[in-house]
Formats: structure tokens, C-alpha cells, sequence
């Protein structure tokens, strides 16, 4: 007993070494492509989800969003309670938007787009739409006849909406009706966050409503907050909460409801495909020991033979099977993170959410490593039992 | 069509002393693997008794059979049955790493490989050597452990007439010098003057 343990590790030092070197780096290819396979989809999903949330957060709610309370139209005195929101601890900036209910005219197409007005200067602290413009510039605090259009309303060779005004450009005009009110703005800028619903908005100064709607000075319909440390937006907001604002606070996640339905529908299909994966995973596992030891009857046989006990032919192939599938899986953690990763950092997946890339969640990823090693070594286990309780004639005799 | 029973062995009674060189001879069919492959504890009767060292071994574990195949029984087949990654020196010592350290196999290896004359053919992987020589590793690696009896199945039935005479004389050498029970089978009739007792086999009786 003392000694008779090393002899499956002999055995299977020396097959590794001068077996088919071409079977072997097969197999572990094999084993790499079946974890990749079960930790891509899920890295996808967990990119989509991400990108999503962030265009969410850089694009449109902040990480903390405030609204009126319940029965009241628009935050009143919004320049004040920026100022006390910017004051309490833990928030970075602070910006506040009156959503004008503008019905809005370019040539001759009308569309009724969200048109926010806001401080640019505020905005561009909270938002990456200053940065995202495809065409043109950003707004000035003084600018109170320019407008930005998101690039879903002002068209363009790949925009498919169609109730888009497809070739307005920076220099045109467009023209704002609100309660009895008319003006007329020339696009300042296009910008393009690649965030759907953000590239349907349209944005004035503040200044330039005060000019226009001098009943909405100082009013906002809601007020979009950045704050300094990512994940700490629960702690914001009852900061907030207790500085009786008089306001509905929330955190971005709230605001979040499609997303959040998307992200469950998400989880139930990876949950599905790790399952399928996993599946195909012992399959193919357990098909390619199950030919190896079918090819190795004989062999075995004669192991049995010479007295070498079943258990320790059945831990030659357990420990074979868990070199394969633990090199399969640094290999192909090699492949994700040195190949996958960079390519698709490189060429994001481009959907309407926002560009996704692959994000990894190490927990989930170290799970389905464990679930790979497992299978592979139930695969290699079962067929091994199989074998070494097989009549010992048959097997040597190859019947 | 249901399976026919076959008795391959019937009424076969016989008695194996230490230090006999024992040839079981027959036609095809005639029972002698099949005998072998009951004397050897590879298989098991469906009646009957076998007797080592006074121990029926036919109602003992599976468990105590393997053991006793490891200690005290050396089995040659027909076709050397060496594991392919393992070099000569390897192979034989296999059996005994299961009783011994390294220090203690592998010097032992070398001598029995030194016995059957392949001192310099230890490093060799079995592709490497001729049919003879991988049967003179089958014949070492069943000395190994020293065993009481060997049993060879047509050792000599893949190999030319020279490589055949070779493994004859080391079974001889065995059995003459170190004193070894040896239970061959053949189907050379010029083989069967090597044994110092003889059985015929026919229908699955001794004729």
C-alpha cells in the first residue's frame, strides 16, 4: 500500500511524456475549447450588462437620479439644491435638466424628441455626451440659440429610424414649439453615444430657456449625480435622503428597468447555455477518455494481470483526465485573456445597449474551471470502472 | 439462438510439484489456455478445485487473488504484452513497485533483465526491440517478484525459430539453475523436450 500509490503516478508521467505528443496537445485543445465555451457566452452577457449600466450611468441617470416627489411637476429652486447636493459628501458633481415638452420641426419633418435644458458645464461633469460629438461642438453656458441633436434625431447613412430628420447637420435650423412658444436653433453639434436612447435627445442651455420659457428659470425635472466612488450609491443617497431635499432619490439601478429585466432574461439564458455547455462539455470529455481507454483494453488487462490492483488503473485515468482538463483550462484561460479578451476590447460587439466587450466575473469563471475539472474527471472515472471490472480475459484477449 | 455451453475442461485432475517444467500440449480448442488461464487465477471455473500452496484459491477475494498474482505467480503471454511508454527496465520494474521502493525494483530489474540477457537493452521501449527481446522483458518482468510458478502462454508462437529457441533456453535456464516451476504451453512438438513432464490435452480432458 505504502508504495503502490506512486504507480499511477508513474504511469502517467511516463505516458505524458512519450505518448502522442499530437493526441495530447488534441485533447487539451479539446478541453480548452469546451471552458471557453462555457465562460465566453457568460462573459458576453456580463459585458453586454456592464456596457449597458455604464452607458446608462455616463449617458443618462448618473449613478444617483433624483425626480420630484410624487404630485409635483419639477424640482423648484433646482440651482440651490445642486448646490446643496455638491456639498454632501461623496458627491463629485451634480447636474440639473428641465425636459422641455417641445414638439420639434426641421425642414419640413416634426418629431417629438426629449429636449432637455441644462448647464453645460454641469452636464459635462455628470456626462460623456460632451465628449461623444460626431459632429460640431458642444454647448456654451451663453449659448442660448444652439442646440445639440442626439444623431438617432438628426439622421445620417446608418441611422434606421425613421422618424429621424436623416440630413439635418450642424448649421441648420430647428424649431422648438412648446406652450405657444416658437424658436428656432441652429444644431450646434451631433453627438452619438452609441446608447440609443440617449442619441434620441436634444439639449438647450439653460440660459437659453430662461430666454425663451422664463416661467421654467431655475425649475428642472430632474437632477443626474456623479459621485466619487463607484458602488457607493446607496450610501449617497441616504446622505441624501437625510438632508430632506424634499425630492425622490434613487440610485441608478432603479431607473435602470429595462435593463434590469434584460439582465434576468440574461442570467436565465446563460444559466441554460452553461448547462448545454456543460453538457457538451462531459460529452465530449467522456467520449474522448472512453476511446482512449477502449484502446488501452488490452493494456489494462494485462496491468490486472501482472497484480496491479483495479483501483490504482482507475487513478491512472483520473489523474489523466484532470491533466487534461486543468491544462484545457489554463490554456484556455490563456486564449480568453490573451486572444479574446484584447480582440473583442479591440472590436466590441456594437449593439444598440452600447458597445460590449468581455467581462469577467472570477467567481463565475473559477465555478466553471471547477465544473470542467469535475466533469473531466467523473468522465475519465466512469468509463475506468467500466473497464477495470470488465472480465480480465476479455480484455487481454480483446474480446 | 441462445449461447451453447461449452465444457472446456472436464475431469482435468493434476498436480504441479515445485521445480517441474510443465508442458501442456494440444489442438486448437482443446482446453490448454483455458487451463493455463485457470491455473494462472486469471479466470475462474465454474466447478472445481485449485490448490496453491494448499490454499484453494478459488474461494478466496479477487482482492487475494491479485495479490497472489502479483507475489507468487509470473504470467508470459503470447504477445509480450509490454506497456508501450514504459522502456524495459520499466516494465519490469512495474510488479515490483507495488511491494518495494525504487532503490531496491530497480537494481532488482536490472538483474533479471541481466538474467535473460538484456543488460544492455534496459533504456529500449518495447518498439525498439525485436520480438524476442520483448518477450525475454515479459519473461523478466515475471520474475520480478520472484514468484513460485510461471506460467507461459505460447511463449514462443510469434517469434522465428532462432529468437524461439533463445526464450526456451531461458525458461530452461530458470528452471534448471534457479529452480523455477515453469507451466508452458506449445504447439511445437520439438519444443516439448525442454519439460520434465508432459500433458496432452484433447476435448478438454488429459489424453
Amino acid at each position: 500500500m505504502r508504495y503502490e500509490a506512486r504507480i499511477p503516478f508513474f504511469l502517467i508521467a511516463r505516458h505524458l511524456v512519450r505518448g502522442s505528443k499530437w493526441q495530447l496537445v488534441l485533447i487539451i485543445f479539446l478541453m480548452s475549447i469546451a471552458f471557453i465555451n462555457l465562460v465566453f457566452i457568460t462573459s458576453l452577457f456580463n459585458g453586454i450588462i456592464k456596457s449597458s449600466n455604464d452607458q446608462i450611468i455616463d449617458t443618462s441617470t448618473g449613478d444617483v437620479y433624483i425626480t420630484p416627489n410624487e404630485g409635483h411637476d419639477f424640482i423648484e429652486d433646482s440651482g440651490s439644491t445642486v448646490g446643496s447636493i455638491e456639498d454632501t459628501s461623496g458627491v463629485k458633481a451634480a447636474s440639473a435638466r428641465m425636459l422641455v415638452p417641445a414638439n420639434m420641426k426641421f425642414e419640413n419633418k416634426k418629431g417629438n424628441f426629449m429636449t432637455f435644458a441644462i448647464d453645460p458645464e454641469n452636464e459635462k461633469e455628470v456626462t460623456i455626451i460632451s465628449k461623444k460629438m460626431v459632429s460640431g461642438s458642444y454647448l456654451d453656458a451663453d449659448d442660448t440659440d444652439s442646440i445639440i441633436l442626439g444623431r438617432q434625431i438628426a439622421g445620417g447613412p446608418d441611422v434606421e429610424n425613421i422618424s429621424s430628420f436623416k440630413t439635418a447637420k450642424v448649421g441648420d435650423k430647428v424649431t422648438l414649439s412648446f406652450d405657444s412658444i416658437k424658436h428656432e436653433f441652429m444644431i450646434k453639434g451631433i453627438f452619438d453615444t452609441n446608447y440609443i436612447e440617449t442619441d434620441y435627445r436634444a439639449f438647450i442651455t439653460q440660459k437659453a430657456l430662461k430666454k425663451i420659457a422664463p416661467h421654467y428659470n431655475d425649475k428642472a425635472t430632474s437632477i443626474a449625480i456623479k459621485i466619487d466612488n463607484k458602488g457607493e450609491e446607496k450610501k449617497i443617497v441616504s446622505r441624501l435622503k437625510d438632508k430632506d431635499l424634499g425630492l425622490s432619490i434613487y440610485p441608478w439601478q432603479d431607473m435602470a428597468g429595462m435593463m434590469k429585466s434584460v439582465e434576468k432574461s440574461f442570467i436565465s439564458i446563460d444559466v441554460l447555455l452553461g448547462l448545454v455547455g456543460g453538457m457538451i462539455a462531459a460529452v465530449t470529455i467522456f467520449i474522448v477518455i472512453y476511446i482512449d481507454i477502449s484502446n488501452k483494453r488490452q493494456q489494462i488487462g494485462i496491468l490486472r494481470a501482472i497484480g496491479i490492483k483495479p483501483y490504482l488503473i482507475r487513478t491512472v485515468y483520473v489523474l489523466q483526465s484532470t491533466f487534461y482538463s486543468v491544462c484545457g483550462v489554463i490554456l484556455g484561460t490563456g486564449i480568453f485573456f490573451a486572444v479574446l479578451v484584447p480582440y473583442f476590447k479591440a472590436h466590441p460587439f456594437v449593439l444598440p445597449l452600447g458597445d460590449a466587450i468581455l467581462i469577467v466575473n472570477y467567481p463565475d469563471f473559477v465555478l466553471r474551471a471547477e465544473i470542467v475539472i469535475w466533469v473531466a474527471i467523473i468522465s475519465g472515472l466512469i468509463p475506468a470502472i467500466f473497464v477495470t471490472r470488465m472480465p480480465m480475459l476479455d480484455e487481454i484477449l480483446g474480446k | 439462438m441462445g449461447e451453447v455451453k461449452v465444457r472446456a475442461l472436464n475431469g482435468v485432475t493434476l498436480t504441479i510439484d515445485e521445480g517441474d517444467f510443465f508442458i501442456i500440449t494440444g489442438r486448437n480448442g482443446s482446453g490448454k489456455s483455458t487451463l493455463l488461464h485457470q491455473l494462472g487465477l486469471l479466470d475462474r471455473p465454474d466447478r472445481g478445485m485449485i490448490t496453491l500452496q494448499n490454499k484453494n484459491v478459488l474461494k478466496i477475494s479477487e482482492k487475494q487473488r491479485s495479490a497472489l498474482r502479483l507475489r507468487e505467480l509470473g504470467y508470459i503471454f503470447q504477445e509480450y504484452a509490454l506497456v508501450a511508454e514504459l522502456t524495459a527496465l520499466e516494465n519490469v520494474m512495474l510488479p515490483a513497485m507495488m511491494l518495494e521502493p525504487s532503490r531496491v525494483c530497480r537494481p532488482r530489474a536490472k538483474d533479471s533483465l541481466e538474467k535473460v540477457g538484456l543488460k544492455d537493452k534496459v533504456n529500449n521501449l518495447p518498439r525498439q526491440l525485436s520480438g524476442g527481446e520483448q518477450q525475454k522483458v515479459a519473461i523478466a518482468r515475471a520474475l520480478i517478484n520472484n514468484p513460485s510458478v510461471l506460467f507461459a502462454d505460447e511463449p514462443t508462437a510469434n517469434l522465428d525459430s532462432i529468437a524461439a529457441k533463445e526464450i526456451l533456453g531461458v525458461f530452461k535456464a530458470l528452471n534448471e539453475h534457479d529452480n523455477h516451476t515453469i507451466v508452458m504451453i506449445t504447439h511445437e512438438q520439438d519444443e516439448t523436450h525442454y519439460a520434465n513432464r508432459l500433458i496432452n490435452l484433447a476435448d478438454g480432458r488429459i489424453s
